[in-house]
């Protein structure tokens, strides 16, 4: 191996471990960057479309023969 | 796939060719330098590593001030990823210029002013992180450290710009590099102040002679910690009036230089030269050079974005595991 190191050949090494190193870099950011897409897509999905329901009740009152119905909600 | 996705993706793809491309440029396109020999690659990595800190600290203030404005949680997780990133840089640039250090200056570590101050840099975002990992109202560490994150950066400017040129003598760019700019240099009298400080050398005047047209001074030189002792004698031309012979300093690839002479008086200005001074002037440096600040400009914004990111998702999934009880 101490070729690697022989004057002429030592910035050919030094070029190969510093583009394996960004290579290994860029790997692991890219991977990185696709997990954390596809999780932010699973958690879009599980999240629910629409606002859940909002509580309501109905109230019948009698009067007589008459009769209201009122609607109440507490939906903004 | 969306266009906007398509398009994120060809850019980082172009992120990776164009650093590569970096990579062998420095190596194989770059040319060497007289007296720095291969050393004088670290141009490449070194200068735009330092750059990229002061912007991904700015942008963190930018994010921290957002925060306080508008309380969202996407800034201060934006100022969080941007500091990350910046240290991640300081720390590059810091460990680049310690073994450009170790092989010109023969030593890594030198209390130069802007070593000196890269260091404290460091250590005050180091602070910021502990100040949010020691905060556990998470309302309270986010304004906190928002504040505190304003601060860091106002010291910023100061540490990296105003401190170092404030030094009478550094070993760094500002003397020994850029075109243009220079260190004032020491003068040493033989009637008076005849020892002085160059950067961390020690020098003294021996004694200034005249042969012919050239004026050789003798200069005693003590490296720092004394490691080495030698006499040098650099020269002047004294009908051009410039310097004629630059010895080298022992152990190291600077250079001794005679700038001016009074033989009447016996006073001589010495200075410290770096053998690689023009650095940027040869073109093909100097666009490997800019090539290489957009590089890591571009490899900062997607760092910073896909750390942001994270931390937001790591939110969500917090607050999903509280709303449903699930492990996160």
């Amino acid at each position: 191996m101490d070729f690697l190191l022989e004057p002429a050949i030592a910035i050919y090494t030094a070029l190969a471990v510093a583009l394996t190193v960004w290579v290994g870099i860029f790997i692991f950011l890219w991977r990185i960057d696709s997990a954390t897409r596809e999780l932010r897509r699973r958690l879009d999905e599980e999240a629910p479309a629409e606002p859940p329901a909002t509580p309501q009740a109905t109230l019948e009152t009698r009067n007589g023969h008459a009769r209201e119905t009122t609607v109440m909600s507490d939906k903004k | 796939m969306s266009d906007r996705l398509r398009l994120n993706q060809a850019a980082k793809i172009l992120l990776g060719v164009w650093m590569a491309g970096i990579i062998v440029a420095m190596f194989l396109v770059v040319p060497q330098y007289v007296g720095l020999g291969d050393a004088g690659r670290i141009i490449i990595l070194h200068v735009p590593t330092a750059w990229i800190t002061t912007v991904a600290f700015a942008v963190s203030a930018v994010y921290s001030i957002r925060y306080l404005w508008k309380r969202r949680i996407a800034d201060d997780a934006g100022a969080v990823a941007a500091a990350e990133a910046g240290f991640l840089f300081c720390v590059l640039a810091t460990t680049s210029g310690m073994w450009f250090a170790n092989i010109v200056w023969g030593t890594p570590w030198n209390w130069d002013p802007r070593e000196t101050t890269i260091l404290i840099l460091l250590l005050i975002y180091a602070a910021y992180f502990a100040l949010r990992s020691a905060l556990d109202d998470v309302e309270r560490r986010r304004r906190l450290s928002a504040v505190y994150n304003l601060f860091a950066a106002v010291t910023m400017p100061f540490l990296l710009f105003v401190a170092p040129r404030m030094a009478e003598s550094t070993l760094h760019p500002n003397c020994a590099f850029i075109q243009g700019s220079h260190c004032d240099g020491i003068w040493l009298e033989m009637n008076g102040t005849r020892v002085g400080q160059l950067g961390d050398v020690v020098l003294a005047l021996q004694g200034i002679e005249q042969h012919g047209d050239l004026a050789v001074v003798q200069v005693e030189v003590r490296m720092p910690g004394l490691r080495d002792v030698a006499l040098l004698t650099p020269s002047f031309e004294l009908s051009s009036g410039k310097p004629a012979d630059r010895p080298e300093f022992p152990g190291q690839q600077f250079l001794l230089a005679v700038e001016e002479v009074d033989l009447t008086n016996g006073r001589a200005l010495l200075n410290m030269e770096a053998p690689g001074t023009g650095l940027l002037s040869n073109s093909r440096t100097f666009w490997t050079f800019m090539a290489s600040n957009i590089g890591f400009l571009g490899l900062f914004i997607w760092l910073y974005r896909l750390r942001a990111d994270v931390l937001l998702l790591q939110e969500r999934l917090a607050r999903r595991e509280v709303t449903y009880g699930l492990p996160a």
